[in-house]
Order: structure tokens, then sequence, then C-alpha cells
């Protein structure tokens, strides 16, 4: 019974992604709200201050103010159409998206057995998240869509988050900074917590390019610019870097070649996108290959690969030598300090009632209830199913596992 | 029960608070609702509104010191609702993303790259596409395989369009293609000791038996299709039968027969017939592997591993797992022996074997126990075995 009782706990750890996703996106959105707040209601907020000082001053005339005024309220009236807007586009979905995970994980948090269908149908909808997951990891968007769609899971995949990553990432191998950049800026909260050093690295590329590119005096401003706020943790980078406004992207000094090498890109790319996995609780690796990895390593036996096609077992994944066998030989054998012996002819467990029974010569092992039926069907007489030794029932041994 | 864990669920919870403050208008706030600013689009409103009246009076002519102090401290004060109501949606969010953290207290482990080998690579996608087929998502398959520029397994293929085809006419109530394969293989099935064709005849003889106002076609079809079938079915047959006397009561007497199961148990039972038949597993491999994985195996893999770095003894045999994942009775499908003496697997060379009173050790055990000519004194019983052991194969 207990075999078949849910592990809650273990269940969630893989399910960290999918529940915080959306509430990063959430977050993304308060943000970009929170900037037009800023700049706008501050804008309206030092016109009017403008307005009370030149009154005071009474060097206002009616048009003037009114104009002012005009511009402000058009400014206001905005903001609020730019908010609603991103109300009702942006964070409303995603806080339909959120519940519908949130209830999603309630849900099978509140059943009990894997037996019940509704774990069923919900570990059926897990795999199809997996797979969307690596799909769109593995270069498959368009299997991703589609699956999505015809699944109806869209809210439950993050099809546009991966879309984002990628397009990131096709900037970068561009040699395009500035992409990654925004997409710095817009998850700056996360980041820090973090302690992400991404943005330290896309700054200092695009500071190596303008070197290489021999543009030295606006390479010094953007290194004025943009260093100051990563001296403290960056200092000997930083000082270090700093040679290069003297060398040729030509130069042979060890420490300027590595910055000039164009192999850096590939870096950032492979750090970039480690920093928007990491920000969405994402692990490195697929989902799918994750759970097939400890899912293959439970069932591993060195049995699964014996050469003799009779050990094999139609039903057992890992015996699939072309499909999930070749996969296992990457994972851990799984551990026993526990004998179970299934019957090779009905598949069952043997325990004390339906104890294990041993053919006298050839010492082949079957089930109580598998030789019972087989002695029932032909006069108490019983048959070895691999070495063809016959005996009466009465003739086997009983086996004793402890 | 789902209803008492929604309710207790703090991150639901956070969620409704975090929609309360975060909804643009204030009609969307219920009014049990307590926020401490008002509404952002509210604020705005009436900043607009203090904004038009303070221009109509430009307009009019009004000197602006009358009016521009009033606007100053007007705009002043909105601009602090709005900022207040940010700061409430950013602490509520604050308070969301803690309870997120609570919630899931562990990150997701970082393993080195998996599967990326051009073997093992192969061998994944050529799984993620016979999962396609094999669960009937044709048209994803075919994606996929344009994706990948892969060919497609054309058997494969044939055999799961065909299986499909024929569950799809089940669901819909058709029993002809499915009673077709089941006489086809008639044979193999009863080898399998299979019921499949007396529960399909019997999915069809109830749905009659349902639906037909007199008994009058249920019973011929059950003379033309039970008799073959009585020999192995008699009793069955014979409540199925019975059945036809009391059909208004029906539900009460006969719940199994009334009961939508009997006829989804007879897709389920030809699907597995199905795959069977053509040497493919009775469960979906990708969905059996995932379940075990996503269901307690990794965290306890995890913990596994974690514990013996913190002992700081690397685990002897790195290529096997720490510890022991419980599986399910039906996931278990090979013989595993482990010496209840040293706790090892047996192996070819080390082979299970068995003394004289039954008892099973691994050889390399009796070796340690035997006393000279084959004599060992039993472990867990105290019968002396006088001879060699016998090997047994499990």
């Amino acid at each position: 019974m207990s075999a078949t009782r849910i592990d809650h706990a273990g269940t969630l750890l893989l399910e960290q992604p999918f529940a915080r996703i959306p509430y990063e996106q959430f977050r993304k959105t308060f943000r970009t709200s929170q900037k037009h707040i800023e700049r706008e209601l501050g804008a309206v907020q030092a016109a009017t201050v403008d307005l009370v000082k030149r009154a005071r001053e009474g060097t206002c005339d009616a048009a003037e103010t009114a104009r002012a005024i005009d511009g402000m309220i058009a400014r206001a009236e905005g903001l609020k159409r730019k908010l609603s807007e991103l109300h009702t586009n942006t964070t409303v979905p995603v806080q339909a998206t959120i519940r519908r995970r949130l209830e999603d994980l309630a849900m099978v948090e509140s059943l009990s057995s894997t037996d019940d269908p509704r774990f069923e149908s919900w570990a059926e909808t897990r795999l199809d998240r997996w797979l969307v997951d690596w799909a769109l990891r593995n270069g498959r968007e368009e299997t991703a869509r589609k699956l999505a769609q015809e699944k109806g899971i869209e809210k439950l995949v993050d099809i546009e988050l991966f879309a984002e990553v990628r397009s990131v990432e096709e900037a970068l191998n561009r040699r395009s900074c500035a992409e990654a950049l925004a997409w710095c800026s817009d998850n700056k909260m996360g980041l820090r917590k973090m302690k992400s050093t991404l943005e330290f690295e896309l700054r200092l590329q695009e500071y190596i390019e303008l070197n290489r590119a021999g543009r030295t005096v606006e390479a010094m401003a953007y290194a004025n610019k943009h260093f100051a706020s990563w001296l403290e943790t960056h200092n000997h980078e930083i000082m270090q870097s700093m040679g290069l406004l003297a060398c040729k992207p030509t130069t042979s000094i060890a420490s300027y070649k590595r910055l000039y090498d164009s192999q850096r890109w590939t870096t950032l790319t492979t750090n970039f996108r480690l920093a928007a996995y990491m920000l969405h609780a994402l692990p490195t690796v697929p989902l799918l290959s994750l759970a097939l990895y400890a899912g293959l390593a439970s069932l591993k036996l060195p049995t699964c690969y014996e050469r003799d096609a009779k050990a094999k077992n139609v039903d057992c994944p890992v015996c699939d030598e072309r499909g999930l066998g070749e996969l296992a030989r990457e994972v851990p054998w799984s551990h026993h300090v526990n004998s179970v012996i299934v019957c090779r002819i009905t598949g069952k467990i043997m325990d004390d009632e339906n104890y294990p029974m041993c053919f006298p010569v050839q010492g082949y092992v079957y089930s109580r209830e598998a030789m019972e039926a087989m002695a029932a069907e032909n006069n108490g007489r019983v048959t070895c199913r691999e070495t063809k030794e016959t005996c009466l029932f009465s003739e086997l041994r009983k086996v004793f596992i402890s | 029960m789902a209803q008492t864990s929604k309710e207790a669920d703090p991150l639901l919870k956070e969620l409704d608070k975090l929609e309360r403050l975060s909804s643009f208008t204030s009609s969307a706030i219920r009014s049990t609702t307590k926020t401490k600013s008002p509404s952002i689009s509210d604020s705005l409103d009436s900043l607009i509104a203090s904004l038009k009246d303070a221009k109509q009076a430009a307009e009019t002519g009004q000197a602006p010191e009358e009016y521009v102090g009033g606007l100053s401290s007007a705009v002043d004060d909105r601009k602090r609702e709005v900022e207040e109501r940010q700061k409430e949606i950013h602490s509520s969010l604050a308070r969301f993303g803690r309870a997120l953290d609570k919630k899931f207290p562990n990150p997701l482990p970082s393993y080195s790259p998996l599967f990326t080998s051009p073997k093992a690579a192969a061998a994944l996608e050529h799984t993620i596409v016979s999962h396609f087929i094999r669960t009937g998502s044709f048209s994803v398959a075919e994606t996929f395989l344009k994706e990948s520029e892969m060919e497609a397994p054309d058997e494969l293929r044939r055999q799961f369009v065909d299986m499909h085809r024929i569950l799809t006419a089940l669901r819909s109530q058709d029993i002809g293609p499915a009673l077709e394969w089941a006489i086809a293989h008639r044979d193999a099935l009863r080898s399998r000791m299979s019921p499949l064709e007396f529960h399909i005849h019997r999915s069809q003889y109830l749905r009659l038996l349902l639906s037909q106002p007199t008994p009058h076609l249920v019973l011929r079809y059950a003379r033309r299709n039970f008799p073959a079938l009585y020999a192995a079915h008699a009793s069955e047959i014979q409540r199925l039968l019975g059945a036809v006397a009391f059909i208004p009561r029906l539900a009460s007497l006969y719940p199994d027969f009334a009961s939508p199961n009997i006829h989804t148990d007879v897709e389920a039972m030809f699907a597995r017939d199905y795959c069977a038949m053509v040497g493919m597993s009775r469960e979906v491999p990708l969905r059996v592997v995932g379940d075990i994985g996503g269901g307690g195996a990794l965290a306890r893999i995890e913990k596994g591993n974690k514990v013996m770095r913190d002992r700081k003894s690397e685990w002897s045999q790195t290529d096997e797992l720490p510890i022991e994942i419980p599986l399910p009775p039906r996931n278990r499908y090979h013989s595993v022996f482990a010496c209840p003496v040293s706790k090892e697997q047996s192996t070819e060379d080390n082979p299970p074997v068995m003394l004289q009173c039954g008892h099973v050790l691994a050889k390399d055990s009796w070796r340690k126990l035997e006393k000279g000519a084959g004599r060992v004194k039993c472990p867990y019983c105290p019968v002396e075995s006088t001879s060699p052991p016998h090997r047994v194969f499990f």
C-alpha cells in the first residue's frame, strides 16, 4: 500500500520553477509600472514646482500656464492609459497563471494515492510539461508549441520565457550586448538577490569591443560611466582591463590576449543562460533529464543488460537498449539491501503466501501460484519454462528468502 | 479535503491579497478588502480632475497664485498615494516570495549535462518520438520528426495508428474494430488468459440493456454472442442474463454493471493486450521512469548524496546509488537477490545458493561459513547442511 502513497515533498522538488516563473514575471511587470509612475508623476511634480515658482515670481502668463497644465494632463492621462493596459494585458493574465499553477499543486497535494485517477491525469500533464521544457531547450520550439496547444496546457508551460532567452542568446551570438543588458535591467532585483555578475561581464565586453575597434576615447568614457558601481567587487578585473587602452587586439601579452579572445562571447552566452535559468529556479539540465536520471537509476539492474534475451522483461524500460536503456548507461546502478523475487511466469512478487519453489535439478525458481496452476492443468506435473526440466509438483523444493 | 488544504495554502492566501492590491481600479476590489491607500486609477482620476480645474482657472483668467498652491499640494498628495499603493504591492510581492521560498526550501540539483553523448541523444530523441506516437499525439510526432530531421519509425507508427484507430472507435462506443482484432488474435489472447473478447461483448450487452426499451434485442445479442464464451465465463454470463429481469433497479442490484468503468476498462485492457502482442511494454515507458524519478526518487538520491558528502566518505561504489529507492510492486521487473548475511547483491561470480533446509545465501557467504567437506550450519535455522549447496536461478 505504502508504495502507492504520493511522496509530496519529493514531487514538489521538481515543481519549483513551475511556481516561480510566473512570479518572476509578475515582479518584472511591477517594475515596469514602477518605472512609468516614477517617470510621469516625477515630471508632473517638477512641472508644478516650476509653476509655483513662477507664480511667486509673477512671471507667468495665463496662456503659458494653461499650456503647461495641458502637458501635465497629457502625462497623467498617458500614465493612466499605460498602467491600465499593463494591468489588463500582463498583470491579470500573469496572476491567472500563478493561480492556475498553485491550484494545480494544491490539488495534487490533497491527493494521497498514486492510484487516484486525478493523480494519473496530473502525472500525464506533468510529463507533457517536461517534454515542452525539453523541446524548448533543445531547439524544438514548433514541437513545444504544438504539444502545448494540443494538450491545452499553454498556461502551464513557459514558451515565452524560453523564446525571450533565445532571442537574447541570438543577439549575443551576433556580438550585441544591448539586449542582454536590457534583460539585466528588467530583472535587476532578482539578479542582485542571487549576486549575479552578469551585468559586469556584459559591460566589460562592450568596453573590450570599443578597444578592439580602436575607439580608445569612447572606451575611457564607457569605463568611467559603467565601471564605477563595480569597483568594490571587481577592482582587480577593472584595473587590469585598463591596460587594454594601451594594447592592440594583436597583443602578445597573455592577460590582454585573453580579454580580446573571442571565446569570451561563448562564455558570455552560457553565463547569460545560466543566470536566466537560475533566476527562475530552472535547473541547468532539462527537468525531463533530471526525472529520467533518478527514475532510471532506481530501476537499473545488471539483469537489464544481460546478453541472454530471456533475462529481459518487455515491460522494463531499462531493458530497451535502443531507447531508455541507452540513456541508463549514464546513470548509477540501483542499490538493494533487500531481496525481491519476481515470478518469471506471473510477474508477481513472491512472499510468504505465494512462496518461491525450485526445480530439483536445474534450480530455477517460480512462484507457488504459477506452479499450482500448471500442475492443475497437467495432472500434477510441472515443467520449467527455461530448461524444460519436468517433475511432479510434489518434487519442487520450497525456497526460503530471508 | 481538497477544499481545506486549498484554504490553508499560504501561497494562495498571499495571492488573494496580491490580486486585490494590484487591481487597478477600485471597482474590482471586493468590499471586504482593506487597503491603506486608494486604487491607482482613483488617484490618477483625482489628479487629472485637479489638473483640469486648474486649467479652467487659468483659462478664465484667475491669478495663478490663487490656484497653483492648491494644485501643487494636490499633485504631491496624489503622487504620495500612488507611491504608497505601490509600496503595499511591493511588500505583498515580497511576502509572496517568502512564502515561495518556504514552500520550496530546496533548489533543484545541478547536474553536469545529461544524455548529451551522440548515442544517448539519439536514443532520447527516439524515445520521445516513440512516446508521442504511442500516446496518440501523431501530429506532434510529425512536427518533432520534421524539426529534428529524423526518419519516422514506420513499423511503430503503423502499429500505433492501428491501435488508436481501434481505441477511438471503442471510445465512441463502436466495438466493431476491437472485436475484429480480438477474434483475429483469439489463440494468442487465450494463451495470455485475457478475457478481452468477453469483456467487449459484456460492454456492448450492457449498453444495449440500458438503452433498449424491450429486452428483445438484448437477448438476441446474448444468444448470438455468449454461447461460444460460456465455457470460460459461465457465472458472469448467468449474472448478465439475470440482470435483464431487473433493468429499473440495475444500479442498486448490479452496481458494477451500471458503472462506466466497465466500459473504460475494456479500452485499457485492449491497449494492454495490443502492446503485449506487438512486443511493447504494458505501460508507457517514459511515464514509468518519469513518475518514479519525479515522485520522490530524485529527492531521495539527492539526500543520499548529501549524507555521503557530509560524512566526507565518498561513496565507495560511485557507479551505484548510495541508498535503496522503494519501488511500487508493479515496477519490480526483475528478481533481486541480496544475500541476508553479506547484504551484497548476487552476481554471476557470487550467485545465490540454497542450503539443504531451503535457505538461500550468496556463494561467498556460504564459503565463509563452511567448516570443511561442505558442512555448513544454516544461519537461519538449526539444520546443518552436509553437502555442497545448490545453485538457484530467480
